[in-house]
């Protein structure tokens, strides 16, 4: 018997899924042949997940004697024979609801990915990985044709409605040829225009197979590592390390001649020597030095730690604003202005004095706010564009010379310090302590709160977790260190850290002092 | 409004013969036209929005009819509507989202039903049960049995639809029973044909008006005592009259089987095609609905007809009623019709299907397969076990492949929503002054439930919020805050909420969130819509417009409101000062602060074709986009967590020594300046730059620009 060609599209709000639906109602409606289409947006025009369901009768009017086939208002799971998707977690979510079926299901999808809230908010890398999202396509799909749709819309300037319409045609799942999917499209406007040119696009990418192919295992190939970067090591310092570490340390190294010059590159070698003795030293027949390895990335980071300094010169190099100019489009003669937004505070700026003068402002800002004001800070718009913001922005700069005077250098050398010293004591009892407090070197980030936070949270670890004082059996501490650091990167609040502390008997992070205004209500006084 | 009818109003006017191609509710549309209706009202909601927006868009063409069309402030008023019906032979219909709606208006809906109705009413309800509904999960079939209305559930296909529109006025009159149209969502959207007739223009209308009030008639008021006899009437002149008209015209459909026409399907009109596809799966239906078992097609799900039941029943081995929804009435009445006619036939339904739930094709296939292995186990095709068994199979395996389930999706604020700011703020807020308990309500706001914010305590019901705070607030410490939009403090907020706080003096925070229209159902105008000349008037059209309506601010001045602050919702760092004020202060009253921005879909619907026009008039247009350093970018996403715009996402980290993903915003920025205000207000790392591209700048500007770019570029490294 028969049966009406079933097909599932799935979009986000917004991306013209109601459109590509009328399509190809109006397609077949011109083909002469029965369809139907439904679909069920209610507030999913808001940007989120929704589906529209068509069924197209593979006969025409013609060759059915007047009898009209019923066609149905539901997906039939494992009866689909086409699913059509605009974005990759999408098309695996309607695959995971059993929709899509291996014996017999067209899989249409675009490769690129529109990230969900909850991948975005997470502190680290919360973003969902998109190996085995593309396995499900490939496991529960007749055929199936990935493709980057995103690139395909700025390539023609059109919504991804078009590509996808392309696709199908392409794809031969319908019994139209390209002139009736055309007819509909082409119109006067601008914007015919472009869906013609986006359909053309994706209808030839689904007509050559082969590089289809090819296409998605290069989706599917992790990105190209770090050793592909250029080594400019000196080589005297290259001499003294392992190759393994070689295209990390040149990276770090010219990172931190650019942040506070050649000494300062120079201490981070002697830091990382130290690290890599006490290793060699633990692990003399092993020939990897994952420890080294591993503290060699975020040794360097936590170096060039971020200040008003770095920021300042950043924001005030040619390559910004050239990369700004193309990411907001702007053209030949049109006038660009560029304002960064800066909320200096009073931390900030105890940062860059000596650590005297540093604590005396800090205690009268704390002063400020036990008197119940908001801490100190002086919000900033700085012209990026204007001589004035642009002097200012390097004369900020320029503090770099300063910088090794300032508060903050000191504090961060103790701490940088204190850490190095505890992977190499960690090393020398387990290399695999060690890689994990290596590994902690991610907590440390940012501005302001964050990099605090990341902070104490490290020095937790170091003193509570591992270490003499630890409660941590040392068998357990390379898990405990590795769980907790996990944690430590789940919520702000850190009751994820805490819960981890606890359930590895390590205590939890001492209450941190917080002024809080109380919400007095007066309606309870005065009862 | 968010959509334009253009294309779908000149449908509208279609004649005799010509071939109908659109939307479900639309050829309802068209059904209400051809029956000569005087009048219609209604509120908007999903999925029946789009009845009463394209008849507000036909203005013209209503006229020209002379149809009345009124787009009533809530359910209720679109109910009590319908009382013109009661003593003049006019037909009118309404429409809203059910059950909520349904609820809102079941006060009105009684009192019409028990005097009942001269000309024919008819009330299409959107059924927003199952996938992609957005309210609780009730059947509007128990507001058609209480009150004694006809209850359609017509067969999804618009020809039938249409039909069953024009019938629906007939049996209302036939009947004096006000008929209520139930349509699923899928339904409303589905998109098919049907072949058009002519309108009829009322007979009275606009056009053509009432000489007289009708005389005083005291059987025609709910009032006691004739609510006695109205009762009585219901049961012994009303339903039979109905059930007369059913049967005579035969709204429901009667399917003869083939092979096992010893077997029967009883089912909704409005499942009957998912049905149909089941039987398929297992080659017991062609793909022209011939089926090989007997269906009962019921058109009409209230009052049911026992004689046609029951003969359907008598010599049938046995029957499977498929009835989406719960509690299952339609099955309790069957079984005691049955029974008190002692006939024997076996009667399935809720025991082989679930209870409640939307009735999907696999849902109603695994009903049929317990059926038929019950009463006919070999007319089930090994291929339809096979089939049902591994969709199961299938999943587990898709779960194992991606081992957790993906991160839902679900609907967030647009770009530039100006309702975003405020809870940004909230957030902050609540960093000084403690975590609040927060009574939402139904409308965009209520998006704010889901992440990044995971706002709301409650959601009591539209316009309900700062009522259901009444029990809360009182017996709770801190202070409590009602959310609200405008939408819904006209709907019934006003009322419910402001004028029982103030009533009772209650210590309350409202915050209104004044958007110009009620957005969630397709920004529809309301009355504090800025009017057409204020947009016309405004030199700049991307500004907001609401402050140019001030109805909500006097109408709470006139109730009495002494402590009243209007916020620009964009200015987070006001907002987070007030919000904490209302928190703080000794004034004891009602607190209300009204966060003022235009929906930015209607804003963007006014600036973009106002921006093209500059640009090709060549004049010039400062566009504004926000951006983030990725090198400055600490990889923290606070920034994130503080606004959830689908603009601000992330990237691969630029740089090679850096593990965590980077901030970015891309295409698609409105530049509503929320990122900087965030900045600001939260002092996040200093990553965020504003952009301001000017096209066609004035020459000076050009001149100064390139001024400053030499001197910067002098000093800048590379």
């Amino acid at each position: 018997m028969t049966q009406p060609i079933s097909i599932l599209l799935c979009a986000l709000g917004g991306e013209g899924g109601g459109v590509l639906a009328d399509w190809l109602v109006d397609v077949a409606r011109h083909a002469g042949h029965p369809a139907q289409a439904t679909s069920i947006p209610g507030v999913a025009q808001r940007t989120g997940a929704t589906t529209y369901y068509l069924e197209v009768y593979p006969l025409p009017h013609s060759q059915l004697q007047g009898r009209l086939p019923v066609l149905g208002l539901n997906p039939l799971p494992g009866r689909l024979d086409a699913l059509v998707s605009s974005e990759l977690l999408e098309t695996a979510r309607q695959i995971g609801n059993g929709l899509a079926s291996a014996d017999r299901t067209l899989v249409i999808s675009a490769s690129s990915r529109a990230l969900t809230t909850a991948e975005k908010m997470t502190m680290g890398d919360g973003r969902r990985p998109e190996g085995p999202l593309l396995d499900v396509v490939a496991a529960h799909s007749l055929r199936h044709h990935v493709m980057d749709m995103a690139h395909l819309c700025q390539q023609s300037g059109t919504m991804v409605s078009a590509i996808m319409l392309g696709a199908m045609a392409a794809s031969g799942l319908l019994p139209f040829d390209r002139s009736h999917y055309e007819a509909v499209l082409s119109g006067p406007g601008a914007s015919a225009q472009a869906s013609l040119r986006g359909f053309a696009l994706a209808f030839d990418l689904v007509n050559r197979q082969r590089e289809q192919a090819q296409y998605v295992e290069h989706v599917m190939k992790p990105a190209p590592s770090v050793a592909a970067a250029s080594t400019a090591l000196p080589a005297d310092v290259a001499a003294k390390f392992p190759l393994e570490l070689h295209p990390l340390m040149s990276l770090a190294h010219q990172r931190l001649l650019a942040y506070q010059g050649a000494a300062y590159a120079q201490l981070y070698v002697q830091r990382l020597q130290g690290l890599l003795a006490a290793e060699s030293a633990a692990s003399l027949n092993e020939s990897k030095r994952p420890v080294t390895l591993e503290t060699t990335r975020w040794l360097a980071l936590w170096m060039a730690f971020d200040d008003i300094i770095r920021v300042a010169d950043l924001k005030s190099r040619a390559s910004r604003w050239t990369r700004v100019t193309q990411e907001v489009k702007a053209k030949e003669g049109d006038v660009l202005k560029v304002y960064d937004h800066f909320k200096p505070g009073v931390p900030e700026l105890a940062a860059l004095l000596p650590q005297g003068l540093a604590n005396r402002l800090l205690r009268w800002d704390r002063a400020r706010v036990a008197r119940g004001l908001a801490p100190w800070a002086m919000p900033l718009k700085v012209a990026r564009h204007a001589l004035w913001g642009m002097a200012s922005l390097r004369l900020l700069a320029s503090l770099r010379v300063l910088r090794p005077f300032g508060s903050r250098y000191a504090t961060e050398q103790a701490l940088i310090e204190e850490w190095l010293d505890g992977i190499e004591r960690a090393t020398r009892l387990s290399p695999a302590l060690g890689l994990e407090l290596a590994r902690c070197g991610q907590l440390i980030k940012g501005y302001g709160s964050t990099n605090e936070r990341g902070k104490d949270n490290l020095l937790h670890i170091l003193r509570h977790v591992c270490g003499p004082a630890s409660a941590v059996p040392l068998a357990n501490q390379a898990e405990a260190v590795a769980r907790v650091r996990q944690a430590a990167l789940q919520d702000e609040a850190g009751q994820a850290l805490d819960q981890a502390l606890l359930q590895h008997g390590a205590p939890a992070r001492p209450v941190k002092e917080q002024p809080v205004l109380w919400m007095k209500n007066p309606r309870l006084q005065k009862s | 409004m968010e959509v334009s009818f253009h294309e779908e109003i000149k449908a509208l006017r279609m004649g005799d013969g010509e071939v109908f191609h659109g939307e479900g509710i639309l050829a309802i549309t068209k059904g209400l036209l051809q029956s000569g209706v005087s009048y219609v009202g209604g509120y908007q909601g999903a999925p029946v929005s789009h009845l009463l927006d394209v008849m507000v868009q036909a203005k013209p063409y209503m006229d020209e009819l002379g149809v009345h069309v009124e787009a009533c402030s809530n359910e209720a008023s679109a109910a009590a509507m319908l009382g013109a019906s009661i003593h003049y032979p006019i037909r009118g219909a309404v429409t809203w989202k059910s059950i909520v709606g349904t609820n809102v208006a079941a006060d009105a809906l009684s009192n019409l039903s028990s005097p009942g109705v001269t000309g024919g009413v008819l009330i299409v309800v959107g059924e927003d049960y199952g996938e992609g509904a957005s309210v609780i999960q009730e059947r509007t079939h128990a507001y058609a049995l209480k009150s004694g209305m006809c209850l359609l559930d017509p067969r999804p296909e618009l020809g039938q639809m249409v039909n069953m529109v024009e019938h629906g006025f007939r049996l209302s009159e036939a009947s004096n029973m006000p008929v209520m149209m139930e349509l699923r969502i899928r339904a409303c959207h589905v998109r098919g044909q049907f072949v058009a007739k002519d309108n009829l223009a009322p007979k009275l209308s606009k056009k053509n008006l009432l000489e007289e009030p009708a005389s005083f008639n005291y059987m025609r008021l709910a009032h006691p005592p004739v609510t006695f006899a109205q009762e009585k009437r219901k049961v012994e002149h009303r339903l039979p009259a109905a059930r007369q008209y059913i049967t005579e015209q035969g709204l429901n459909e009667h399917f003869d089987g083939s092979d096992h026409r010893h077997l029967g399907l009883i089912v909704q009109g409005g499942l009957y095609n998912t049905l149909i596809r089941a039987l398929q799966q297992f080659d017991l239906a062609d793909a022209f609905g011939v089926t090989s078992l007997s269906v009962l097609v019921l058109n009409v799900t209230y009052p049911l007809v026992p004689n046609e039941l029951v003969d359907f029943c008598k010599g049938k081995s046995a029957v499977l009623l498929l009835e989406e929804g719960q509690p299952e009435y339609i099955e309790q009445e069957l079984a005691l019709m049955l029974r008190r006619l002692d006939i024997q036939t076996p009667l399935h339904g809720k025991d082989m299907l679930p209870s409640g739930g939307e009735y999907t094709a696999e849902v109603m296939a695994q009903g049929l397969l317990k059926f038929l292995d019950r009463h006919q186990n070999d007319a089930v095709p090994i291929a339809t076990r096979q089939w049902l068994h591994t969709n199961g199979e299938r999943r587990q395996q898709v779960q194992a492949l991606l081992g957790s389930p993906v991160p839902a999706r679900p609907p967030s604020m647009c770009i530039g929503c100006p309702e975003r700011p405020v809870f940004s703020a909230l957030k902050l807020a609540q960093q000084d002054v403690g975590p609040v308990h927060i009574a939402g309500d139904i409308g965009c706001h209520a998006l704010a439930t889901f992440e990044p914010f995971s706002f709301g305590h409650s959601i009591l019901g539209y316009g309900m919020s700062l009522a259901s705070r009444a029990g809360v607030s009182p017996l709770m410490k801190r202070r409590v805050l009602s959310v609200m939009g405008d939408g819904g403090f006209w709907h019934n907020g006003l009322l419910t909420g402001v004028q029982s706080a103030l009533f009772n003096g209650d210590d309350a925070v409202l915050l209104i969130f004044k958007n110009g229209y009620t957005s969630a159902t397709g920004t529809q105008d309301i009355i504090n819509t800025p009017t057409d000349i204020a947009k016309e008037l405004a030199g700049d059209k991307r500004q907001s417009m609401v402050h140019t309506n001030q109805t909500i601010e006097s109408t709470l001045k006139g109730l009495g409101v002494q402590w009243l602050r209007t916020v620009n919702t964009y200015e987070v760092s006001q907002m987070q000062a007030t919000l904490t004020e209302a928190f703080t202060t000794e004034f004891q009253g009602l607190k209300v602060i009204v966060a003022e921005g235009e929906c930015q879909l209607e804003r963007q619907r006014r600036i973009k074709p106002w921006l093209a026009s500059l640009l090709s008039k060549g004049e010039r247009v400062e566009r504004v986009k926000y951006g983030v350093d990725e090198d400055v970018c600490n990889g923290d996403h606070a920034c994130i967590r503080l606004s959830g715009c689908p603009t601000l996402t992330l990237k691969d980290n630029p740089d090679p020594l850096k593990v965590d993903p980077v901030a970015t915003v891309i295409d698609g920025c409105v530049g509503c300046g929320l990122c900087g205000e965030n900045a600001h207000a939260a002092t996040l790392c200093p990553s965020f730059y504003r952009a301001e591209v000017v096209q066609n700048p004035r020459w000076h500007e050009r001149l100064w620009a390139r001024w400053q770019g030499l001197a910067t570029s002098w000093l800048q490294p590379a």
